[in-house]
């Protein structure tokens, strides 16, 4: 065991047990999966994307490229979870990823022998041709060798929420700079969210050994966080804000249980926030960067800060005897954390020329100290020793498991990147800067390059005071609590730089600095360019460790400075986000609300499969255990609305009032026929044009009174055509004087059709006259039903003597039961929309394939509607050249030859004895189905030149599903041309 | 302390869409109902009545007692000045009041629900989990009302099922 005695902000009294990799193993509350592994001695956690090299933990946080591994087993694990920000909870199980058959043994790690294979941009070279090869070949190998952590493919068992916040002031990252701002801006009285990835608050103060205001800093953070809470500040532990959008609003995910054995029922696992922020502070600090030397990706080299987070916070030691190699001065706060926690020093090796003040407290702790000295190979798959280039030029070999490296501190500025400023170079502190933040963002303390514990305490207070004067609020001003003292100088990236063996600059993805060179000396020189080319920083890590190190190899190999070759560009997420937490509710069943009639549980009762229109749940048809077929079902509800009575829920059509003392002019305007001359009490057939004078919707519209009219739209359309009328009383015609609104859901209406459909009617209302004198074709009325309005319409779709009756929507249910009941000594039967298409299609109504954007009224066989005595929407264009050709593909009727053939939607017309192209393409069946009525098959087609060609003969064209066919084209009105069933 | 967590149907209003003939303006409806309709996302209220800004010159108006036929009444006594759409059946009411319930509608809703932004009498037409609907606050304690097309009422139920654990199912609005 490394666990030091004593120390640590871990709860000894609470053992965990987990496992990895199904070894038995233990921890304390309070540790990360990482420093669990590294208490038992564990430092082999993964292997390499690419070759396979065994790896061990490179850091303590998110940034993590390394000790990537799975978490819980069967449907609910969860891969590349870093181990580094995994929460240890009681009975953990993790799996390392990325080998076989095991971890100690990968077969894979052969792709190292054949290195010089795996150069950059080795897929663009070694897969090229021949291109039929890649679907058989390439894909799916290199699918299976480079793939990063499985899927379980099943079912994600959790269940993920979804939340909105609004405040003053969004604190990113709860470090010194965070809390500083965070109890400034509260206590003037702001309203406050602070989100951090980690579960507990308080960032490096829990990390590495200060004071602030005379207390231990982990202390003071608690304190803060605690009064943040008594101020009513809403703080969000283990929430990552993951991107900046527009208009302020932030993106942050919340992992709600992952860190718990056992979650409460109905707890979510993840929270999606959406926070929109008037002004955010990014102090989301700052991250280590790795320096380059042969072997530096050996488990054992770990982070400087790393070590001390696990030495400090966690009570693990990484190793038993060290070596530190540095180029600043937080590298040897490191060494003196290793002294301090008795984990032997063997030395200290800094780059550069001048020792920070600490090192005479390491060199009188009798540790060796080696000034512009440079670490240069690591000997052992695991780390046994160093060899180091002294100042002098001469080498020495130091025995040691544990390499702690420190290259400098990068602001981790992704989130400032999001809306497009790009980063740029300081030379104050070798890295990279946000100059142009996103809109009402400051970034503050080692975000922003001050990278001292005082700087980043005052940077948070100050920004605090500015917003919270900018927002009005003029509160206290509140200082900024004395802290220890902490020199933070560094050295350009690259002082240190050895090119020798394997140096990795992208641990993840296996760049290595002659991967880089090679980039640029095939040209790639852009970063851009070079990001694609070689994978570098394209990991789930997104190169958080190896961007700019890998930008400063570039700058080198082609002679120009970092700031000339410039930063990539960050885009959301700053770190990895579950699809299901953007699906959340909405997915499976779920995945889009459902509408549902009021007759729909009636349906469900009588055996309905539904249909999908739009939202809207339909009832496609009602089988009955008789029926053999859905065919069957569908003929036997034709046959009994023909012969008999069957009734159809036609709720979900589009129902808009239209009012007020200009209605009729305003549908005079929207439809090609006219409705202002429309008598109360009577409904008219209508049909509207878009714009550019295509068939946009029909309808029936019915007059209730002088300025109230009731329109009627397609199902699919409703919301575009209640747009639409809005659009056109609104802003073409703002002088008109006339409402309009959606009572869709207001009427729950049925059809009751068929040559017995006036007898259930009486039946079920006896005081009603039904007559065809009272109520003629295109007729409606109203009447009470229990003591409310009810509207019987006298319309027909199917052809047949029908009825419209609506009800309001609450009494649709109890209406449907009603006529069931009353109907049943007629045998009447329900019918879905599959027997209502059949039925238009036998009766050559057009429906939405017809009404399909590219149709006139012309094509439509409604030509003669359009009134030549008024203007109303797309009558200019419709008179188009284009739209009046009368070699216009137009609405017909076909038969097919043959009594057994099947006509079906989609084929193409062709002449007799043309051969079938598109040169020689004539049209193409919009509408098909089996006409019970007439025993065979029909459709409805588009047919240049169509009306006129009635009685000829024509090649049915199918080349996916079946052989050439001949029909007859004929009237598209198959059953009752002359209408006369629908009068009685 | 607040009252626990409570959804309910509101069954017994009855609703109406009013909106304004053209060039009337709020203050003439007033004087007719009684009531002076506001002009914005805000409700009005009396005894009897509720008006709820939905849109210029549009109004939802909820009667407390949802007897029949109180639409056309409502029509009858604006005739003239403006026009009136029964809404009775079309909207369910939801009442989601106690403990957390603006937390709740938080959850669903990307507008500021916080009491210092939508007060006593504040309005809004948003979406939640895809569903268009109209919300409003009747009180502190807090209580908010809303309404949303009959046609969604399981989907609803179901959002909010999946965002309150352990709230007992809504009692379930007639459809």
């Amino acid at each position: 065991m490394s666990r030091l005695a004593s120390g640590g902000l871990i709860d000894r009294t609470r053992p965990l047990s987990f496992t990895f990799d199904g070894r038995a193993l233990s921890g304390f509350a309070g540790d990360t999966l990482a420093s669990a592994l590294i208490a038992n001695d564990v430092r082999l956690v993964g292997r390499s994307f690419k070759y396979h090299r065994p790896r061990g933990i490179l850091t303590a946080g998110s940034e993590e490229p390394n000790a990537l591994v799975a978490i819980g087993a069967g449907a609910a694990a969860d891969p590349n979870s870093r181990a580094t920000t995994t929460t240890l909870y009681e009975g953990l199980q993790a799996t390392s990823q990325n080998r076989w058959p095991s971890l100690g043994l990968d077969l894979m790690a052969v792709n190292q022998l054949a290195a010089p294979l795996f150069v950059a941009g080795f897929y663009y070279k070694t897969f090229m041709w021949p291109t039929k090869l890649w679907e058989a070949l390439y894909e799916p190998l290199i699918r299976r060798a480079a793939g990063l952590g499985r899927l379980s493919m099943e079912p994600d068992p959790d269940q993920y929420d979804r939340n909105h916040a609004f405040c003053d002031l969004l604190v990113i990252g709860a470090g010194a700079a965070g809390l500083s701002a965070a109890l400034a801006a509260a206590r003037a009285g702001l309203r406050v969210i602070v989100a951090d990835e980690d579960g507990r608050l308080g960032g490096r103060l829990l990390a590495e050994r200060h004071e602030v205001d005379g207390r231990p800093a982990a202390d003071w953070a608690h304190e803060v966080v605690d009064e943040l809470a008594s101020l009513g500040v809403r703080s969000l532990a283990r929430t990552t804000v993951f991107g900046v959008y527009d208009d302020r609003e932030y993106g942050a995910i919340e992992r709600v249980t992952d860190h718990l054995s056992a979650p409460a029922p109905g707890q979510p696992r993840q929270r999606l926030w959406k926070i929109v922020a008037r002004r955010a502070v990014l102090a989301s600090g700052a991250i280590e960067r790795p320096l380059v030397f042969g072997g530096n990706d050996r488990p054992g080299v770990m982070m400087a800060a790393a070590v001390s987070t696990y030495l400090n916070r966690f009570a693990a030691a990484p190793g038993r005897r060290a070596v530190v190699f540095t180029t600043t001065d937080s590298g040897w706060a490191t060494a003196e954390d290793l002294l301090a926690s008795g984990v032997g020093l063997a030395a200290v090796v800094d780059a550069r020329d001048v020792a920070p003040v600490a090192a005479e407290r390491v060199r009188a702790a009798g540790v060796e100290i080696l000034l512009g000295a440079s670490v240069t190979a690591v000997h052992g798959r695991e780390v046994r020793a160093v060899d180091v280039r002294t100042g002098d030029g001469g080498s020495r070999r130091i025995a040691c498991d544990l390499l702690a490296m420190s290259g400098g501190w990068n602001p981790a500025i992704g989130l400032g990147g999001n809306l497009g400023g790009r980063p740029v170079w300081s030379d104050a502190i070798h890295s990279f800067q946000i100059e142009t933040p996103p809109p009402g963002m400051t970034p503050v303390g080692a975000a922003i390059g001050h990278f001292s514990l005082a700087e980043a305490l005052r940077d948070g207070a100050l920004a605090a005071a500015v917003i919270a004067s900018d927002l009005g609020v003029t509160g206290p001003i509140a200082q900024p609590p004395r802290s220890s003292d902490d020199p933070s100088g560094a050295s350009p990236p690259g002082q240190a730089r050895m090119k020798k063996s394997k140096a990795f600059v992208d641990f993840q993805h296996d760049v290595t600095v002659a991967d880089i060179e090679l980039a640029a000396r095939e040209g790639f020189v852009s970063v851009e360019h070079l990001k694609r080319y070689t994978t570098l920083g394209m990991g789930t890590d997104q190169g958080k460790t190896s961007q700019l190190n890998g930008h400063a190899v570039l700058a080198d190999a082609t002679g120009r400075s970092i700031a000339e070759v410039g930063a990539i560009l960050s885009r959301p997420p700053y770190l990895p986000v579950a699809i299901a937490a953007f699906a959340g509710h909405h997915r499976g069943r779920h995945f889009r609300p459902e509408r549902r009639t009021a007759g729909h549980d009636w349906a469900v009762e009588r055996g309905a499969s539904f249909v999908d229109a739009g939202l809207w749940k339909r009832a496609q048809w009602f089988a009955r255990p008789e029926d053999g077929d859905w065919l069957d079902t569908v003929n036997r509800e034709v046959n009994t609305t023909r012969g008999g009575v069957g009734i159809c829920d036609v709720s979900t059509l589009g129902k808009i009032d239209v009012l007020g003392p200009d209605a009729g002019r305003l549908l005079d305007r929207l439809y090609i026929n006219t409705f202002s001359t429309l008598p109360v009490g009577k409904a008219r057939y209508g049909l509207m044009l878009r714009e550019d004078g295509f068939a946009m919707d029909d309808g029936t519209t019915t007059r209730f009174a002088e300025h109230r009219f009731f329109v009627t739209t397609t199902t699919d359309n409703a919301a575009t055509i209640m747009q639409h009328i809005d659009y056109a009383r609104q802003v073409l015609w703002p002088d008109l004087d006339v409402q309009a609104t959606s009572v869709t859901e207001q009427w729950s209406t049925y059809s009751i059709a068929g040559p017995r459909s006036r007898a259930l009617l009486q039946r079920a209302f006896p005081d009603i006259d039904l007559s065809d004198e009272a109520i003629p074709f295109m007729a409606a009325t109203e009447f009470r039903w229990q003591g409310e309005t009810a509207r019987l319409f006298r319309l027909s779709f199917s052809g047949e003597m029908a009825f419209e009756l609506s009800v309001p929507a609450a009494l649709g249910d109890g209406l449907i039961r009603m006529l069931f009941n009353m109907g049943r000594i007629f045998d009447v039967a329900p019918y879905g929309t599959e027997a209502l298409g059949v039925m238009r299609i036998e009766k050559g109504h057009p429906a939405g394939n017809e009404l399909d954007g590219r149709t006139t009224a012309g094509d439509l066989g409604m030509g003669r509607m359009m009134s030549r005595k008024k203007d109303f929407i797309g009558r200019a264009l419709a008179e188009r050249p284009g739209l009046v050709d009368p070699d216009r593909p137009r609405l017909v009727g076909l038969k097919p030859l043959s009594g057994e053939v099947r006509l079906r939607g989609g084929a193409h017309l062709v002449g007799l004895s043309d051969r079938p192209t598109i040169e020689n393409d004539q049209g193409y069946i919009t509408s098909a189905a089996w006409s019970p009525t007439l025993g065979h098959s029909i459709a409805l087609a588009l047919l240049r030149r169509g009306p006129e060609r009635h009685g000829e003969r024509i090649c049915v064209h199918d080349p996916v599903r079946g052989a050439d066919v001949e029909a007859e084209v004929c009237s598209a009105v198959f059953v009752d041309p002359e209408g006369v069933r629908v009068r009685g | 302390m607040a009252e626990p967590l409570q959804i309910t149907a509101r069954g017994k209003v009855a609703l109406a869409t009013v909106m304004a003939r053209k060039g009337v303006d709020a203050a003439a409806i007033g004087a007719s109902l009684g009531l002076t309709p506001p002009t914005g996302p805000l409700t009005a209220q009396d005894e009897t009545m509720t008006l709820i800004g939905v849109g210029p010159g549009a109004w939802l108006a909820i009667s407390e007692y949802g007897q029949a036929g109180w639409a056309a009444m409502l029509g009858g006594k604006l005739a003239g000045i403006a026009s009136v759409s029964d809404q009775t059946s079309g909207y369910i009411v939801l009442r989601v009041s106690g403990e957390g319930a603006g937390d709740l509608l938080q959850k669903g809703a990307f507008i500021d629900l916080d009491r210092t932004a939508f007060g006593v009498g504040a309005a809004a037409t948003t979406v939640i989990a895809h569903i268009g609907v109209i919300l409003w606050k009747v009180d502190d304690a807090p209580t908010f009302d809303v309404a949303l097309f009959r046609s969604f009422a399981d989907s609803f139920r179901d959002w909010i099922a999946a965002s309150a654990p352990g709230l007992a199912a809504p009692s379930s609005p007639v459809r």
